[in-house]
């Protein structure tokens, strides 16, 4: 449409700018302020301070792993192991310094590294041999969960006592050590998402591998690379947990995975890879978490509270769909 | 080819579309008949795809009527086939993994008691094909047949459906010229049973063999409804164009130093299946072509010197020196560019901007250390947009909204971007418009005046006179002749890739 479009694609062009990428973010924004609105005055104790920096490093739970699955899913992958990835570095971290004679940094550092490692080796399966991610991932959920519960025979191991230790697991100027180190990590991946060759060439493989191949993007290295920062990530989330319960075990953040990967896409990254931001995931952590944390104060029974959040998650998503549908401006011929 | 009847089997009357601020199509008539074949000409935009979903029942028009058989089309796709409008897409919509009888009874499988009759399937799908004369294996596996023949089961399955009216929307944008054959005689055939078929393509000359009548559209409205036999191909460009046509002559001979270095010699390369044999050379300021049919081993070859596809055996020397490991980075810091055949499915990143598909091959340059300094992109990329002349809205519209023509300026320009003194062009002009060939015509005649090494590839045969210095004959994955200035003409290129031996 040579011609006709030239004058008409401007307006359409702003038009699918503002729904396809701010409507949903906007709509996050408005949907996170009504739910204050709500629980600010249904749920006691919900605006106060101390309820408000729970949640904060409740969301860092989520958060710093959301960041690194966020760009997993753009590339078009998917990790699943997050959960038993954070509850097997907990007990690495626990077992390391009170077991092994490691010192806490030394235990800290083993943790990091072996969750770098164990992230690579997933991201080398998917690139080398081809085997999905998906199940990649799956090998990896099974594998740490079992090895968490097999070395710990499902107790919590405790912590030594260390001022580095209550510094990760409490709180820097009143403000949580674990929400500080998500809100940074948060500024690192807005960066390297949007600054960063390996950034956009993360787009690009999720939105078109072939052409990314072409183009000179060594994909191989671009996947092993996102599945290193997931299992580096899940690590770090794996330490601050165990910082702040004062112990690793191997039962922790259990189905956190699926917390992690409902924010992501809630916050509109499409699962179908090439389209995603991590502000969308920022809002939808705090979305996930604000949600959890009014139904427990609204005392609504636990288990009624799963299918609360499911409902509410899917529909969220559902919105999502519709707004992006709407949105994406695209043309075929 | 005179096989129509009175019968009106499609009626169009005042049909109009119009999408939030495009007229994609305006009171448009068109009246069809049974056995008849009717070409739909126009560039793309021309409002050809509009009137197409709107006949499949994809669309609903804002104002107008379509009669199928004197019948209202007053529904969705379900009431379209209902009346029988079958439309055989571009692209392939086959499951290759399954065979050809089942492909043929997709959705619609025979059932006996409660059980897939695969039987049925069978005898139905071999009673279509001997229908129209086609020697395919109802019991082969899409995946092994060749495009061509893909191409002609995809008709089958609309055939077997028993259709009023048949629409095939670019059926032979897929196949080379010595293919394409097979398929025009079988969209005659369908037509001798009655069927009305309206055929979209580009291709004037295959429209000439196949059909009697042209409709041809520009900007939304039906221009004109053309007798193919007594009218000139200028005048249907003039019809499609609008404008006075622009000669379509062959550049001027240029002069091109063959005794410097060739930027680029390639000796004997052997790699995979389709290349057995390949030497050429190119010199800067040099469009070479590489004439060869589909499955010649020109696209294989191009892969090959880019590092894509493993080396079996041969050289590849650029400026004088050979290159002892073949591999995309390396070839890539050489500066040797490649663009792909398949512009949608393996050229753009669809919902990156079209700066971004522009710096996608090179960030660095547009980086201090390793963060991308996005006002340098831009800027950049706002060069190349004015230099390439790209339409777009901004620098930063998702690239898959800009037509064919322009996506493909810009995959040309992501190599420009990335320094590339060498562009392997795999058929740049695939899928384009007139207007958008010719654009790149000229683009790469430029750049090769500014020194650059080209080597184009194209299945349209005719387009190499248009653009090439020397062209090289490959055939079976050997080089097989060479023609340089004068000596190319189109007939003599297509004799040359065409003949076997």
């Amino acid at each position: 449409m040579t011609t006709t479009t030239d004058t008409a694609a401007p307006a359409r062009d702003r038009g699918a700018w503002l729904r396809g990428t701010r409507l949903n973010e906007i709509g996050l924004v408005v949907a996170i302020a009504v739910l204050y609105i709500v629980l600010g005055s249904t749920a006691a104790g919900f605006l106060n301070a101390g309820n408000q920096l729970g949640m904060l490093r409740d969301a860092a739970t989520i958060g710093i792993a959301a960041w690194g699955v966020t760009l997993v899913i753009i590339a078009g992958e998917i990790d699943i192991s997050i959960g038993p990835a954070v509850a097997f570095a907990s007990v690495l971290v626990a077992m390391g310094s009170a077991d092994w004679g490691l010192g806490v940094v030394g235990a800290i550092v083993l943790t990091l590294v072996l969750g770098t490692a164990w992230g690579a080796l997933a991201g080398w399966l998917r690139a080398q041999f081809g085997v999905p991610s998906f199940i990649a991932t799956l090998g990896l959920w099974s594998v740490l969960g079992g090895l968490g519960l097999y070395l710990t025979n499902a107790l919590p191991v405790v912590l030594p006592q260390s001022g580095l230790l209550d510094v990760l697991g409490g709180s820097i100027l009143g403000i949580p050590t674990a929400a500080i180190v998500m809100l940074v990590l948060f500024a690192v991946f807005v960066y390297v998402a949007k600054y960063t060759a390996y950034g956009r060439a993360v787009y690009a493989v999720g939105g078109n591998p072939a052409a990314a191949m072409l183009a000179g993007i060594n994909l191989s290295r671009v996947r092993i690379v996102l599945f290193a920062t997931t299992g580096l990530l899940s690590a770090i989330t794996g330490i601050l947990l165990a910082a702040r319960l004062g112990a690793g075990s191997g039962s922790a953040a259990s189905g956190l995975e699926f917390d992690v990967i409902a924010a992501v896409v809630i916050g509109g990254t499409a699962l179908a890879g090439g389209r995603g931001s991590l502000l969308g995931t920022l809002l939808g952590v705090v979305f996930i978490t604000v949600i959890g944390n009014g139904l427990v104060l609204l005392g609504v029974d636990s288990f009624l509270q799963d299918v609360i959040r499911g409902v509410i998650i899917v529909g969220a998503v559902l919105i999502n769909v519709w707004a992006g549908r709407r949105g994406t401006a695209t043309r075929t011929s | 080819m005179q096989t129509q009847t009175d019968t009106v089997v499609a009626d169009v009357r005042g049909l109009t579309k119009h999408y939030a601020g495009v007229k994609a199509l305006t009171d448009a008539d068109v009246t069809i008949r049974g056995g008849e074949v009717r070409a739909l000409l126009g560039r793309n935009g021309a409002g050809k795809s509009t009137l197409i979903r709107l006949l499949a029942g994809v669309e609903t028009a804002d104002r107008g009527t379509v009669q199928i058989a004197g019948q209202p089309l007053d529904g969705g796709v379900r009431r379209a086939a209902e009346l029988g409008v079958e439309t055989v897409h571009q692209e392939l919509s086959l499951v290759p993994q399954m065979t050809v009888a089942e492909n043929m009874f997709l959705g619609a499988w025979p059932m006996t008691g409660g059980r897939v009759d695969f039987a049925a399937m069978r005898r139905g799908a071999a009673e279509v094909l001997s229908e129209l004369d086609l020697a395919i294996d109802p019991d082969a596996l899409v995946e092994d047949l060749p495009i061509a023949e893909q191409q002609l089961v995809e008709i089958c399955r609309a055939v077997r459906r028993a259709p009023r009216l048949l629409i095939l929307d670019e059926p032979t944008s897929a196949l080379a010229a010595g293919e394409v054959a097979v398929v025009l005689a079988t969209v005659r055939r369908v037509a001798e049973t009655g069927v009305a078929v309206i055929y979209v393509s580009h291709r004037l000359d295959e429209i000439r063999q196949v059909a009697t009548s042209a409709t041809v559209m520009r900007d939304g409205r039906v221009i004109e409804t053309v007798d193919l036999e007594d009218v000139s191909t200028r005048r249907v460009v003039e019809l499609m164009l609008g404008d006075a046509v622009q000669e379509q002559d062959r550049p001027a001979t240029r002069s091109v130093d063959r005794d410097a270095t060739p930027r680029l010699s390639v000796r004997n390369l052997a790699a995979g299946r389709k290349v057995e044999d390949v030497s050429f050379d190119v010199y800067p300021g040099e469009v070479v072509g590489l004439a060869g049919l589909m499955g010649s081993g020109r696209s294989e070859t191009l892969r090959a010197i880019a590092g894509f596809d493993p080396i079996d055996s041969g050289e590849v020397w650029v400026d004088g020196t050979p290159i002892t490991s073949v591999t995309p980075r390396g070839m890539k810091s050489l500066g040797i560019g490649m663009t792909p055949e398949d512009r949608k499915s393996s050229a753009i990143v669809p919902l990156l901007g079209v700066d971004e598909n522009l710096a996608l091959a090179d960030y660095r340059q547009v980086s201090d250390g390793p963060t991308i300094r996005w006002e340098r992109l831009r800027a950049a990329a706002a060069r190349l947009i004015d230099r390439l002349s790209i339409a777009t809205a901004r620098s930063t519209t998702p690239i898959v909204n800009l037509s064919g023509g322009n996506q493909q300026k810009a995959v040309i320009g992501r190599w420009l971007h990335a320094g590339s003194r060498v562009l392997l062009l795999d058929e740049p002009t695939r899928g384009v418009d007139v207007q958008a060939k010719e654009e790149i015509y000229r683009l790469i005649r430029e750049l090769a005046d500014d020194g650059a090494a080209v080597v184009f590839v194209s299945g349209e045969l005719e387009e190499l006179p248009l653009v090439c210095d020397r062209v090289v004959v490959v055939r079976h994955g050997r080089v097989t002749g060479e023609m340089v200035g004068e000596q190319i003409t189109t007939d003599a290129v297509v004799a040359a890739a065409m003949t076997t031996d």
